[in-house]
């Protein structure tokens, strides 16, 4: 039965690891991420959950105090789909051997050709329209969008210059020069795409194709993402590949990141308008997924961990919980997925798969009743330790402590089994089973050298 | 120099092992580099510094294949064996690592 799904489970993983458009996709919001965490640490300066912050700040730097820093947030949150389509069109054009930045640069005039540039319902004292790009267009509601323009403009891109059309220098020429000759063709046939394809929807009842995919696309798919079984299945089959020993978020990210992402990014926006007072939206985002479902790792093994350092009796878990705490703290726990064993350990299987499931529905329902807020949507490093991440995530005490009644509630799932398995390594060890040896322990250190 | 780099998603739990192994490596004055990258990075990463041989992390196993179709016979490339791994034992790590630095190129 392990056997068959783990035949089933690897191809899958490989599948969607070597897919170059989810690939593209799911680096290109990697590259975006240390860009945004930074932005959320001026964010949570902005909004720091603490009562009378706010008066206290504006009481030693003045009123405007929030000002200054409202125009990190401008500079990054509110330009999301623009950021990102440069970064997906970056991947993606390098996974298809192209050159990796004109790729980045021929999505971003991609997705600009098709972004409305005049504002006619904007008009100044001279009764002349606003001109330019907006805010509302190339942040969370441009995501899906500047999705699609990176990876159809890149394709376009990269099939027109595998067709060998282009402007060949002589040599000699300098590369940078010849470079910028080679992409001309190539580009031209991107833009004119998009170019006939504005002129395309605005014959038809939308007039952008911001409209149009925010209606036929981007809202279905949030409606799926708002229902509470998205989470559910999500944390199952992040949960589910690690029992086989393989990283199960990055397989399963590169199918739900899209969804979790523009999420997250409605929560953000409603927040960067009303802040602490703001009614969001979702329940369900990056960050509560990082922080409801698991704590220590896949598997929500921090519990475990515990239990292995308060309860071991054996030898070989009472090492493995000293040497699994501080990483698990932070999250990184490969030491218990792959030093336990978890991977493919019957015994372990059903509170490995069951904790993360039930954080993340008992999370939900706390939420949905309100015990405790919604995240903002800020973006807060998966390695923030239990109790702050839940604080900074939600700006209030009572997620922090529903961290701690979750991992409480992990620990005791965890110990009847971490109990079996505790006895049979104990039998294992007073038995005086000898450690095997191989060709590695031969090798001596102290005479090696490499010519 | 000999460079042994780890590869996995994040690069976190590699670093770990990989600043054991580097341990190990300097208690014995060996000349080895050991380093820990995200796998996203792997292609920049290897044609930069063309390590001696690439070890993958048990958690991207599923990788193995298309990563030894790229960079072997010139860099080995091997799964880490996952008791090692999970007990983050530098040292039979490291002479897994050595193991296969001398065995290239005979066969």
């Amino acid at each position: 039965m392990l056997d068959k799904l783990e035949n089933v489970l690897g191809p899958i993983a490989e599948k969607l690891n070597n897919n170059k458009v989810l690939i593209a996709i799911r680096d290109g919001f990697l590259i975006s991420t240390p860009l945004i965490i930074g932005a959320s640490v001026f964010l949570l300066i902005q909004n720091f959950p603490i009562n009378g912050y706010s008066e206290f700040m504006a009481s030693i730097f003045g009123e405007n105090w929030s000002t200054y820093l409202g125009a990190v947030s401008g500079a990054t949150f509110s330009l999301l789909a623009m950021i990102n389509v440069i970064c997906i069109g970056y991947v993606y054009a390098r996974e298809l051997g192209s050159e990796g930045m004109v790729g980045g640069i021929v999505a971003l005039v991609s997705f600009l050709i098709l972004t409305p540039q005049s504002h006619p319902n904007f008009v100044n004292d001279a009764g002349k329209s606003f001109s330019g790009f907006a805010y509302s267009n190339l942040g969370s509601s441009g995501l899906f969008l500047g999705m699609i323009c990176a990876i159809v403009s890149v394709l376009i891109f990269n099939k027109i210059e595998k067709k060998g059309w282009v402007i060949k220098m002589p040599a000699g020429v300098p590369p940078m020069v010849a470079m910028s000759f080679s992409a001309l063709i190539p580009a031209f046939f991107s833009m004119t795409f998009f170019f006939l394809l504005r002129i395309g929807v605005s014959l038809t009842s939308y007039n952008f194709a911001h409209d149009m995919i925010m209606e036929v696309l981007q809202a279905p798919l949030m409606g799926l993402g708002r229902l509470p079984i998205f989470p559910v299945l999500y944390q199952f089959f992040s949960t589910l590949f690690w029992f086989f020993g393989i990283n199960g978020p990055a397989v399963t990210n590169t199918v739900f990141s899209p969804i979790t992402t523009v999420l997250t990014q409605e929560n953000l926006s409603v927040f960067l308008e009303f802040g602490m007072k703001a009614d969001l939206p979702n329940i369900y985002t990056a960050s509560f997924s990082d922080f409801f479902g698991n704590y220590g790792g896949g598997g929500s093994t921090l519990s475990l961990v515990i239990c292995m350092l308060f309860f071991a009796k054996s030898q070989r878990l009472k090492q493995l919980g000293r040497l699994s705490i501080v990483p698990g703290i932070f999250g990184v726990n490969e030491m218990v997925i792959f030093g336990l064993p978890v991977v493919l350990n019957p015994i372990i299987l059903v509170p490995f798969i069951l904790v993360p499931v039930m954080n993340i529905s008992l999370g939900y329902i706390a939420t949905a009743i309100g015990l405790i807020p919604r995240t903002f949507g800020i973006s807060i490093p998966w390695t923030m330790p239990i109790f702050f991440s839940g604080w900074l995530a939600t700006g209030s005490f009572k997620a922090a402590f529903f961290q701690i009644f979750l991992l409480i509630l992990g620990i005791l799932v965890y110990y009847p089994f971490f109990k079996v398995l505790d006895k049979q390594y104990l039998e294992e060890e007073t038995k005086g089973l000898e450690s095997e040896t191989d060709e590695l322990d031969d090798i001596s250190l102290s005479d090696i050298s490499f010519d | 120099m000999k460079r042994v780099y780890l590869f996995c998603n994040a690069g976190m739990s590699t670093s770990l092992l990989a600043s054991k192994m580097q341990e190990v490596a300097t208690q014995y004055n060996l000349p080895i580099e050991v380093k820990a990258f995200s796998d996203s990075k792997m292609e920049d990463i290897v044609s930069q510094f063309n390590p001696d041989v690439i070890l993958l992390g048990p958690q991207v196993k599923y990788l193995e294949k298309e990563t030894k179709a790229k960079y072997e016979p010139n860099t080995p490339v091997e799964v880490i064996n996952l008791e090692d791994y999970g007990k983050v034992n530098g040292e039979r790590v490291l002479k897994f690592a050595i193991s296969l630095i001398k065995n290239k190129g005979k066969g």
